[in-house]
């Protein structure tokens, strides 16, 4: 992976380029057994080698504190009580409602973050986080320790909600992050609010594993309880050598559009239920859904609004953008967030509120030029290191790219493009996201992958 | 108030958090002995001829941001007595213990200069003993010491109770905002951060 002939390598995969903590602050409630755990799967013969090594980093008080949902009772007048402090919204007036609040959209975040940092912030909470699959700080979202604990105690509320026991379980994995892209920090650590079990974050492409037959070897072993990740990594989880070890309680698909004949796929090979989980990290989870209906708005710090372009609300029913306030992340409190993502608000029989006919969430996958499928992300990835703000890539059915990106290092992007995909790529560079046309401003599409 | 808001933003953009400087500070020189000596600072230092850039080639080794600065004059004053303080070891006496040799000497001038003239006109620490106070103990904090006979959190609360930005409440919620963005935009960028938290699930 740090291969100085290779010239995709992206200098912070190298391994253990960003891992600077000791194991006692990773897990500082971490005991000889967990210890032992965690010494057995980095050493395990078949492991990766690990590109990172990252914990929770949550204290006893940590742990016990995020096992329960932050409370939702009168949130929303809280949430907007803290926004209004926010230098974002300096000089602003009274902003007494919530639709008093001008949505936002992510150039504001990537423009001043800060801005949107509460003053008073715990910012010894504050991790570095970045979209998945960003390098080169297009957007840094700081993520809080807790809220970041709380996503996994959020996992087991749902799948337990469905009937199924998931509790530790052995020596079994508590989850496996499963990601499928050229290069990725991947990790082993523990779960500190789960008796210490072990988890994961594994790249499934065979390239970063040391030997053939490593990948499977090291799955049976760790046999993860649940696995999370996005509509390509879950898809590799379809063949039949993966198939024949795995046996997870349920699956979690995020980040991209899950189509509906992948689900039932996975649902087939697993007999599990495959959730949906609609968020964005600079929102958090939103929305889930198990079947092919809309998705449910989740019960938490979460409220949903339908826009249409001028901002105005829509009618409930009616197609518009989706547009989020969200209070589960203390250091980002965000009000009327512009998701870029469309679709239209409906009611379910019980009252609660689901999201139908939502697009927007990129799932492209390109066809290098010797049959290799590529997908988006590792696009991304060198996009923003060569400091693109915006993109669109389309690959036509042939196999020829028609490339446009706005600002960046236009040559450096052309030659990592061409090496990508195995052939040559002209590309075009821009001023103005809007010279890209109306809409998002990362955008894919193949009629060849 | 636009120029002040500027220099202010230029020396919270170089400056770590005042926790973080408070926490290093060790025992330094009597606040008495260097109020004194700041009182007797030679007109020649202040001539609006003299160039900080020259000065502090002469009496200093790290570079200062306010020599970016020094077109304004109240920049050039605030510098030209904090390097009056340095050279006067030199010239009068050594104090006890020494300010030049302080680890964050050069910081301490970039202190008067961008953070304290901004706000209050170098003149004023000269004719005015409650200002003076405030220059002194600024200059020391920054230079990584607390006058003798102080902990922490005594002189900590006496600076902040002499320090003029608050009671200018524009340019202090300036100065804040300020403060803050540069502070995230640090802490993101610590490799303590950058570690980052394992995470469960992909959005």
């Amino acid at each position: 992976m740090s291969d100085p002939d290779d010239s995709l390598a992206l200098a912070e995969y190298t391994p253990g380029s960003a891992a600077v903590l000791t194991d006692a602050e990773r897990w500082p409630t971490m005991d000889a057994a967990g210890a032992a755990r965690l010494d057995r799967w980095r050493r395990h013969p078949a492991a990766p080698d690990w590109v990172h090594a990252t914990g929770d980093r949550l204290t006893a008080e940590m742990v016990e504190r995020t096992r329960r949902p932050l409370p939702t009772d009168g949130w929303l007048e809280e949430h907007l009580g803290a926004a209004r402090n926010l230098l974002a919204y300096r000089g602003l007036g009274d902003l007494a409602a919530l639709t008093d609040f001008p949505p936002i959209t992510r150039q504001h975040l990537v423009d001043d973050l800060a801005a949107f940092v509460p003053l008073d912030a715990d910012l010894d909470r504050m991790l570095h986080g970045t979209s998945s699959g960003s390098t080169g700080a297009a957007l840094l979202i700081p993520d809080d320790v807790e809220e970041v604990a709380r996503g996994f105690h959020l996992m087991v509320s749902l799948v337990r909600a469905q009937g199924i026991d998931w509790s530790p379980d052995g020596e079994r994995f508590a989850v496996a992050s499963v990601v499928f892209q050229r290069q990725a920090f991947t990790y082993v650590s523990l779960v500190s609010g789960f008796a210490h079990r072990a988890m994961a974050r594994l790249n499934l492409d065979t390239g970063a594993w040391r030997r053939p037959g490593d990948r499977v070897a090291f799955l049976r072993d760790a046999d993860p309880q649940v696995i999370s990740g996005h509509p390509t990594s879950l898809a590799e989880l379809l063949q039949p050598e993966l198939r024949g070890v795995l046996r997870p309680l349920a699956l979690f698909s995020g980040a991209m559009a899950l189509s509906g004949p992948l689900r039932a796929d996975l649902e087939e090979a697993y007999g599990c239920p495959v959730f949906d989980v609609y968020g964005l990290h600079e929102t958090r989870p939103i929305a889930v859904r198990t079947d092919d209906g809309p998705f449910r708005v989740l019960d938490r710090r979460v409220h949903v609004e339908v826009l249409d372009a001028e901002g105005t609300v829509v009618p409930e029913g009616e197609v518009g953008e989706i547009t989020v306030t969200a209070g589960e992340n203390p250091l980002l409190p965000l009000v009327r967030y512009r998701t870029g993502d469309t679709g239209r608000l409906v009611r379910f029989a019980d009252g609660g509120i689901g999201i139908a006919d939502l697009e927007g969430r990129e799932n492209t996958v390109f066809l290098a030029a010797d049959g290799r499928r590529i997908p988006c992300v590792d696009l991304t990835q060198q996009l923003q290191t060569h400091g693109a703000r915006g993109w669109s890539i389309e690959q036509a059915a042939d196999g020829s790219i028609d490339a446009r990106i706005v600002g960046g290092d236009a040559d450096a992007v052309e030659r990592v493009l061409s090496a990508l995909l195995g052939r040559g790529v002209d590309v075009r560079r821009y001023e103005r996201l809007i010279e890209l046309g109306e809409g998002k401003p990362r955008r894919y599409r193949s009629a060849a992958g | 108030m636009a120029e002040s808001e500027e220099l202010l933003s230029a020396w919270s953009a170089s400056a770590p958090p005042e926790d973080r400087a408070w926490e290093a500070t060790v025992p330094g020189p009597s606040l008495a002995a260097v109020a004194a000596r700041m009182a007797s600072v030679p007109r020649s230092f202040l001539d609006a001829r003299v160039s900080i850039a020259a000065l502090a080639g002469d009496v200093l080794r790290p570079r200062l941001l306010a020599v970016s600065h020094e077109d304004d004059d109240r920049v050039r004053r605030g510098a030209a007595v904090g390097l009056w303080l340095v050279a006067s070891e030199d010239l009068v006496e050594p104090f006890a213990p020494s300010v030049a040799a302080a680890p964050g000497i050069g910081r301490a001038v970039d202190a008067l200069a961008l953070r304290l003239s901004p706000v209050v006109d170098p003149w004023e620490w000269l004719s005015d003993d409650e200002r003076r106070e405030e220059a002194v103990r600024t200059f020391l904090l920054w230079a990584g010491l607390r006058p003798a006979g102080e902990d922490v959190t005594t002189a900590r609360s006496l600076l902040e109770a002499r320090d003029s930005l608050r009671r200018n409440a524009a340019l202090a919620q300036a100065y804040a905002a300020h403060r803050h963005r540069d502070e995230i935009a640090r802490r993101l960028a610590e490799a303590r951060a950058k570690e980052a938290a394992a995470r469960y699930s992909s959005e």
